[in-house]
C-alpha cells in the first residue's frame, strides 16, 4: 500500500518541491492550494499530485478540505494519512483580520494546522505511525507569545507577528506529542527550513520588506534542499543515516525540532510547557472546538429575541424570511 | 440596561477592525452590513475571542425596504444604542466615464444617504443613560476634488461637513460627533495592490487598520471632532487648505496617469 502524504500550501516553493519528491518516492500526495487557479497551475506541472484547494486563513474552508482529505483517504486509502506536512504559510507586512476576525499570519500559520491537525487526527491513527510535519522557522527563537493581544492587533509589527505564528508551530508540536504520542502512535516534528528562495516575503508585502526579500531570497537554498528534511522525516530513506535513530526515539527523548536533517535545540519559550499548554487551549476555543463543551454559547439560529441574560451570545437575525 | 454598538460595513476590513476594538472594551455588538454568511462568521469567530453579546442582521442600506425592516427589528425589541460608528462606504475606482449610471447612484445613496439616514434614526434609539457616540468614516480625500474618484471623495466631503455640522447642533444632547479621515489602509488584498500601484505617496499615507480603529475609538471618547491617522495625512489636510483646489486637482489625475501607466 503506497504511503498516502498530505501537504498544505503545495503549490509553490518548499510544499511543492516536497510533494514533487514524496511523487518521485512512490508515495501518493493530496496537495492543498489557496485557490482554484493555483491548484490548476500546480497540477498542470506534477499530474500525480491531487489538489484540494482551500483558503486556510478561513476556519470554514480548513474545516470543508479536512472533509474533502478524509473523504479521498476513505475511498483510496483504507481511511488512512501517514504523514501531514503543515507547510502553507504567509507572511502580511499589514495587520489584516481574516473572515474569522483573526489576523492573518495567527490563522494561517498557527491555527490552520492546529485545527487541521485536530481534524486528521482519525487518519493520521489509523496509519499506526502517523505523523505530523509542521515547518516551522529559526525565526522562532528570541521571541515570545503576546498573551495580552495574540493577535497584535493594535500594535502590529509583521516581523513579530511573523515571529510569533513560527514560535506557536513548534509549542504545538511539542503540546500534540505529549497528547497524542503515545496513545495514538504518532509524532509530531517542527522543522526549519532554513532560509529558501522562495516567493514568500513578496506576496503580501510592499515597499522596503519586498525590496529587503528580494534581496535576502538569492541567499537562499533551492526549495528542493530545504524540502529534504521533511522528506527524511517522512521517510527516514536518504542516504545519510546518522540521525535516523533520533526520528523515532522514545518520547521523553524525542527530538522535536529539526533542521538540515538533524535535530537541533530549540528556543527556551518553545519548551515551556505551560505556554503550551495555554495555547493549545487558546487554539481550542478559537477554533470553535471547545463550543459543544460551552453550551451556553450559542442560540438557536432561528431566535428572534435577542436573549441577554447570559455572558456572552450570537443573534443572528433571519433577514430573509422576512422578505 | 443593556445598549449596543452599531456598526455598518462591518464585514469590511476597518469594520471587522472597529468591532474588534469594541468587543475588546466589552462593549456589546450589533453589526449590520451585505452578506450573511461573512456576517456570521465574524460574529462567531469575536464571540470566542471576547465575552459580549452579538446581535447580527444583513441589511442593504441602499434598499428603503431592507433599512425599515432593520427599524422595525430594533423597535419590536427595544433595542438601545450608545454608539454608532457608519463605516459602509463604497467606490467603484475608475474614470467617471466609465461608471454606469447605477454604480454612481450607488454610491451617493450608500456613502451619503445611509450614513444620514443612519444617524438620524439610530440617535432616536439611544440610551439615555450614556452619552451617545457617533463616528462618521470620512476620508483623506474629502480634503481635495478628485479626479478619477470624483464621485466618491465629494461624498466623503459630505460626510465631513455634516458630521461637523451636526456635532454643534448635538452638542448641549450630550452626543459627540466624530469624523475619521483616513489616507490609505490595507484594509483587503485589493487595496493593498491599490497602494502599491501609488508606491512611496502611497505608503506614507497608509495606516494599519487596527491602529486606526483603536485610536479613533479614543477620539471618539474624548469627544474629538476629528482624527486623521499620521502625521503625514495631517499635514496633506493642511495642504489641502492652503493650496487652490484646482491645482490639487492637476497634481492627483497627474499622479494617477502615473500609476496607470
Ligand atoms: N522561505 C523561507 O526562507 C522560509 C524560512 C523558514 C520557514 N519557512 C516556512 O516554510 C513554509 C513554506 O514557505 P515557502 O517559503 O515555501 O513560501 P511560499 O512559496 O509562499 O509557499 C507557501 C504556500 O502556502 C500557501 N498559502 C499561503 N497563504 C495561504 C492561505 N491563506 N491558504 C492556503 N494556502 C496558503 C501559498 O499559496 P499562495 O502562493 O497561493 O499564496 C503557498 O503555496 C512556510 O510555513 C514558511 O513560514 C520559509
Amino acid at each position: 500500500m503506497k504511503r498516502v502524504i498530505v501537504i498544505t500550501g503545495a503549490t509553490s516553493g518548499i510544499g511543492f518541491a516536497a510533494a514533487k519528491e514524496f511523487i518521485k518516492r512512490g508515495a501518493a500526495v493530496i496537495g492543498t492550494g489557496r485557490s482554484r487557479e493555483s491548484c490548476g497551475k500546480a497540477a498542470e506541472k506534477n499530474r500525480d499530485i491531487t489538489y484540494i484547494a482551500a483558503d486556510l486563513s478561513s476556519q470554514k474552508q480548513v474545516r470543508d478540505a479536512a472533509a474533502k482529505i478524509s473523504l479521498l483517504a476513505d475511498s483510496r486509502y483504507r481511511g488512512k494519512i501517514d504523514v501531514l506536512v503543515n507547510n502553507a504559510g504567509t507572511f502580511s507586512g499589514w495587520y489584516q483580520a481574516t473572515e474569522d476576525g483573526y489576523e492573518l499570519q495567527f490563522a494561517v500559520n498557527h491555527l490552520a494546522p492546529f485545527l487541521l491537525t485536530n481534524l486528521l487526527l482519525p487518519e493520521l491513527r489509523a496509519s499506526g505511525k502517523g505523523k505530523i510535519i509542521t515547518i516551522s522557522s529559526g525565526s522562532h527563537y528570541h521571541t515570545k507569545i503576546n498573551w495580552k493581544d495574540p493577535m497584535n492587533r493594535k500594535r502590529y509589527n509583521c516581523l513579530k507577528a511573523y515571529k510569533q505564528s513560527k514560535l506557536a508551530n513548534v509549542l504545538f508540536s511539542y503540546e500534540l506529542n505529549r497528547r497524542f504520542s503515545e496513545q495514538f502512535n504518532i509524532r509530531a516534528y517542527a522543522v526549519d527550513p532554513g532560509l529558501v528562495n522562495t516567493g514568500i516575503g513578496e506576496k503580501r508585502t510592499g515597499g522596503l520588506v519586498k525590496w529587503f526579500w528580494g534581496i535576502r531570497r538569492k541567499h537562499g537554498i533551492s526549495p528542493e534542499k530545504a524540502a529534504e528534511t521533511i522528506i527524511y522525516l517522512a521517510q527516514r530513506d536518504l542516504e545519510d543515516n546518522t540521525f535516523e535513530h533520533l526520528i523515532d526515539a522514545p518520547v521523553e527523548k524525542n527530538w522535536i525540532y529539526w533542521k538540515e536533517c538533524r535535530p537541533k535545540e530549540p528556543g527556551r519559550y518553545s519548551k515551556d510547557g505551560a505556554a503550551a499548554l495555554r495555547l493549545w487551549e487558546l487554539s481550542e476555543r478559537l477554533c470553535g472546538m471547545a463550543e459543544q463543551r460551552e453550551t451556553a454559547a450559542f442560540k438557536d439560529p432561528e431566535t428572534e429575541n435577542p436573549d441577554l441574560s447570559g455572558t456572552r451570545s450570537v443573534i443572528k437575525i433571519d433577514s430573509e424570511a422576512a422578505v | 440596561m443593556k445598549s449596543f454598538v452599531l456598526i455598518t460595513g462591518a464585514a469590511g476590513g476597518l469594520g471587522k477592525a472597529f468591532a474588534l476594538e469594541c468587543a475588546e472594551r466589552g462593549w456589546d455588538l450589533f453589526l449590520t452590513d451585505r452578506d450573511n454568511s461573512t456576517l456570521e462568521k465574524l460574529a462567531e469567530g469575536i464571540n470566542r475571542l471576547y465575552n459580549i453579546h452579538i446581535v447580527y442582521k444583513t441589511c442593504d442600506l441602499t434598499d428603503d425596504f431592507s433599512r425599515r425592516k432593520l427599524w422595525e427589528y430594533m423597535e419590536e425589541n427595544r433595542l438601545k444604542f450608545h454608539f454608532l460608528i457608519n463605516v459602509a462606504g463604497l467606490d467603484y475606482e475608475g474614470m467617471f466615464n466609465e461608471r454606469s449610471t447605477a454604480e454612481l447612484d450607488t454610491i451617493i445613496r450608500l456613502n451619503i444617504n445611509a450614513a444620514v439616514v443612519m444617524t438620524n434614526r439610530i440617535i432616536r434609539y439611544r440610551d439615555y443613560a450614556r452619552t451617545f457616540r457617533i463616528i462618521n468614516v470620512s476620508s483623506l480625500a474629502a480634503y481635495y476634488p478628485m479626479p478619477v474618484k470624483a464621485t466618491y471623495a465629494a461624498s466623503k466631503r459630505f460626510i465631513l461637513d455634516f458630521s461637523f455640522a451636526i456635532r454643534e447642533e448635538l452638542k448641549n444632547d450630550d452626543v459627540t460627533v466624530t469624523a475619521l479621515c483616513p489616507g490609505g489602509m490595507p484594509s483587503n488584498e485589493e487595496v493593498m495592490r491599490s497602494i502599491e500601484r501609488q508606491g512611496f505617496f502611497g505608503r506614507l499615507t497608509t495606516r494599519n487598520v487596527g491602529y486606526v480603529a483603536s485610536n479613533t475609538i479614543d477620539s471618539a471618547l474624548k469627544g474629538k471632532k476629528l482624527y486623521i491617522p499620521g502625521s503625514f495625512n495631517v499635514l496633506l489636510k493642511v495642504l489641502g487648505k492652503l493650496v487652490p483646489a484646482g491645482i490639487i486637482a492637476m497634481f492627483i489625475a497627474m499622479r494617477w496617469n502615473h500609476a496607470r501607466t
